[in-house]
């Protein structure tokens, strides 16, 4: 018998190695350049996922999953409390830097969009191939 | 030294990029008050020339302590916040970058005229300016990966500055777009490496990497270690050498180099590429070097690959040159060829050598990014004089067009030769020593491949002498005033040649530099300045 959250996982990285595939995909064999947005983003999004994965090494059993990353009792709390805390709770720092790589992303992205968008303008397309022909 | 100038490194250290950032957010919104054309250009300049007087604080100060300064953001001590640090090499290049900005500034304000926002213009140029020394300053490799962005993003913006021209914006989204990429791949190594190690500051990865290898050695620690370390740079090399612009990754450069504003071209060859170049260095010689789990085998086999594509793409670079027309085209080539000879002579320790051979790469790898940086910047900054008085980039078109700015030809063609190698230029002893280098640790093959990349080279440069200043004029050019703008390009053709003729001074200060940080001496004093750094924020 499978342990669930092994089978989640399990699953959840296969997830991440077809969404990686499929971005690379898109990046390099497809033509439109929107279409070359979208894969960056999902690449993106699947670098993020994994970095919030990691937060969550501490998962020692289904019974004892890992707890938010906040003591609620501070003032009178044990040493073995503390202990406890320590060896569950969840990593922040991932999603500290998962937070900046969006906000990074996002101007990435504002900024790929901006030239597809002037690409547009300027050639009535956003095909590489057309564009490609264009230039001669 | 006295406690106040350390005290004023110390500081600096911290201060120069989060001030460099904060001026340059505020010009666009100084402009809307001071609408005199010049002013986002005067206003860059004095912002770049606090740059490069506080990095040349710094440098003095690591120079003369030989210990890296460690500056720990918001009084955290280092593994818990972002900290820099700050050891010889990457002093040097901090110093190197911010003067080249300072020349390139100078270069822009020569080229406003053909600016038609310049506070953006500028805007841009100072954020690559914050991205540049980020990139060298930080000693933290997930600030490495922001500040990378930064200068990315400057980057992009910067070649797609003249925005209604549909090369550029070509240009500028072929870059963008695999750029994206790879520093994205660059986020899952890091991510490899957080939860390897627990750890993101370069210092500490360092330390722990030396205990790893210890305990691998003598079969305590599991050789997962060596296959999470060796899928985390892997992961991690793209984006340098994306950067850096190294065969087969140069298929960028050629059109940003082309389409972007001759004074971006000069500063993508001489800071955005070094930044590359700089940052592969700094994870395969100083966070993951010879004593760490990817020391045994991965990291002699990465180094030999870096040796071979350094080789192909400095003849690639080199045989391309001869074949362009446009000239802009042309001096990209030969950054992709000068690229690949510091990539040639950086993957020096792919079988082991000894220290004193590792010195003398690295001091060849210096004097040459030095070399190449100045020469780039005098040839874009003599030939975009040349395109403006022609009408044109393409060389037929500007035959003989050097005749009638001799001043301007004589710098143009010292920056040829010393790009070519010819005594007594920098650029000849670069590359002297980086022959030298393999013929010290016995490796015959790369030394002769050095010099077969700067021979292949020669005819491209020679074509370019000869079609701008040797050959008969065959139309009536119309000529632009050029001022007092050419003593500019005949100080900097004078700093290669004096660089050159004073080089044994030189090579003893660049080597002193490189002993203190690349070599064994040089982690054992990386790792020493973490610790100190640690225990003095900790609260002693």
């Amino acid at each position: 018998m499978i342990d669930p959250v092994t089978y989640m996982l399990t699953l959840i990285i296969l997830c991440m190695v077809v969404n990686l595939g499929i971005a690379l995909y898109g990046i390099f064999f497809r033509p439109s350049l929107v279409k070359k947005i979208i894969a960056v983003t999902i690449l993106g999004d699947t670098a993020n996922t994994f970095a919030i994965m990691l937060g969550y090494r501490r998962w020692l059993s289904p019974e004892k999953p890992s707890i938010p990353p906040v003591l609620l009792n501070y003032a009178n709390a044990t040493k073995e409390a503390l202990a406890e805390f320590s060896a569950r709770a969840v990593d922040p720092l991932p999603q500290a830097l998962v937070l900046t790589a969006i906000v990074i992303g996002l101007a990435v992205t504002l900024f790929l969009v901006f030239l597809t968008l002037q690409i547009h303008r300027l050639y009535g397309t956003t095909d590489v191939r057309e564009i490609r022909k264009l230039r001669g | 030294m006295s406690a106040v100038a350390q005290g004023l490194a110390y500081d600096l250290t911290g201060l120069t990029v989060p001030v460099i950032a904060l001026f340059a957010f505020i010009l666009p919104l100084l402009q809307k008050f001071v609408k005199h054309r010049l002013f986002p250009g005067v206003y860059a300049m004095v912002v770049t020339l606090f740059a490069a007087v506080s990095a040349t604080t710094i440098y003095s100060h690591v120079a003369s302590t030989g210990k890296p300064i460690v500056y720990g953001f918001g009084g955290w001590p280092p593994p818990l916040g972002i900290a820099y640090e700050v050891d010889g090499f990457n002093a040097l290049l901090g110093m190197y970058a911010s003067w080249l900005i300072v020349g390139i500034v100078i270069f822009s304000l020569w080229y406003n005229r053909n600016l038609d926002e310049p506070e953006w213009y500028y805007t841009l140029l100072l954020g690559f300016e914050v991205g540049a020394l980020g990139c060298f300053y930080t000693g933290d490799v997930f600030n490495l990966f922001v500040m990378i962005e930064v200068l990315a993003v400057s980057t992009y913006g910067l070649i797609a500055y003249h925005k209604n021209n549909p090369g550029s914006v070509e240009a500028a989204i072929k870059y963008a777009i695999i750029g994206a990429t790879a520093t994205t791949i660059y986020f899952i190594g890091l991510m490899i490496i957080y939860g390897a190690y627990g750890t993101l500051n370069m210092g500490d990865i360092l330390s722990r990497n030396i205990r790893l290898f210890g305990l691998i050695e003598v079969g305590l620690a599991g050789t997962a270690f060596i296959a999470v370390a060796t899928l985390a740079v892997s992961l991690s090399l793209w984006v340098f050498t994306f950067k850096a612009g190294l065969f087969p990754n140069h298929f960028w450069l050629p059109d940003a180099y082309c389409e972007a504003p001759t004074p971006v071209s000069a500063a993508l060859s001489g800071v955005s590429e070094i930044v590359g170049v700089y940052a592969a260095i700094r994870f395969l010689y100083t966070i993951f070097p010879a004593f760490s789990p990817i020391g045994y085998a991965y990291r002699g086999v990465v180094l030999a690959v870096l040796l071979v594509l350094g080789f192909l793409g400095g003849v690639v670079g080199a045989l391309m040159m001869f074949v362009q027309r446009d000239i802009k085209r042309l001096l990209a080539y030969s950054s992709v060829s000068h690229i690949g000879l510091l990539f040639l002579a950086s993957a020096i320790s792919f079988m082991p050598v000894s220290e004193e051979v590792v010195v003398i790469a690295f001091t060849a790898v210096l004097a040459h990014i030095i070399a190449h940086g100045v020469g780039k910047l005098l040839l874009f900054a003599s030939s975009e004089i040349f395109i403006e008085a022609a009408g044109t980039k393409i060389l037929d078109d500007m035959r003989g067009i050097g005749r009638k700015y001799p001043l301007v030809s004589m710098a143009l063609i010292a920056g040829f030769l010393n790009l070519m190698g010819a005594i007594p230029f920098l650029g000849f002893f670069s590359k002297l020593l980086m022959y030298q280098a393999y013929m010290a640790a016995g490796q015959v093959l790369p030394a002769i491949a050095i010099v077969v990349v700067s021979a292949l080279s020669i005819p491209g440069y020679a074509k370019a002498i000869y079609s701008l200043v040797l050959s008969a004029p065959v139309k009536e050019f119309n000529g632009i005033r050029v001022g007092a703008y050419k003593y500019f390009l005949v100080l900097l053709a004078a700093i290669l040649l004096a660089a050159g003729i004073a080089f044994t001074h030189l090579y003893a200060c660049i080597g002193s530099l490189v002993d203190s940080s690349l070599t064994f001496k040089g982690l054992v004093n990386y790792g020493q300045a973490f610790l100190e750094a640690r225990h003095v924020l900790w609260g002693g």
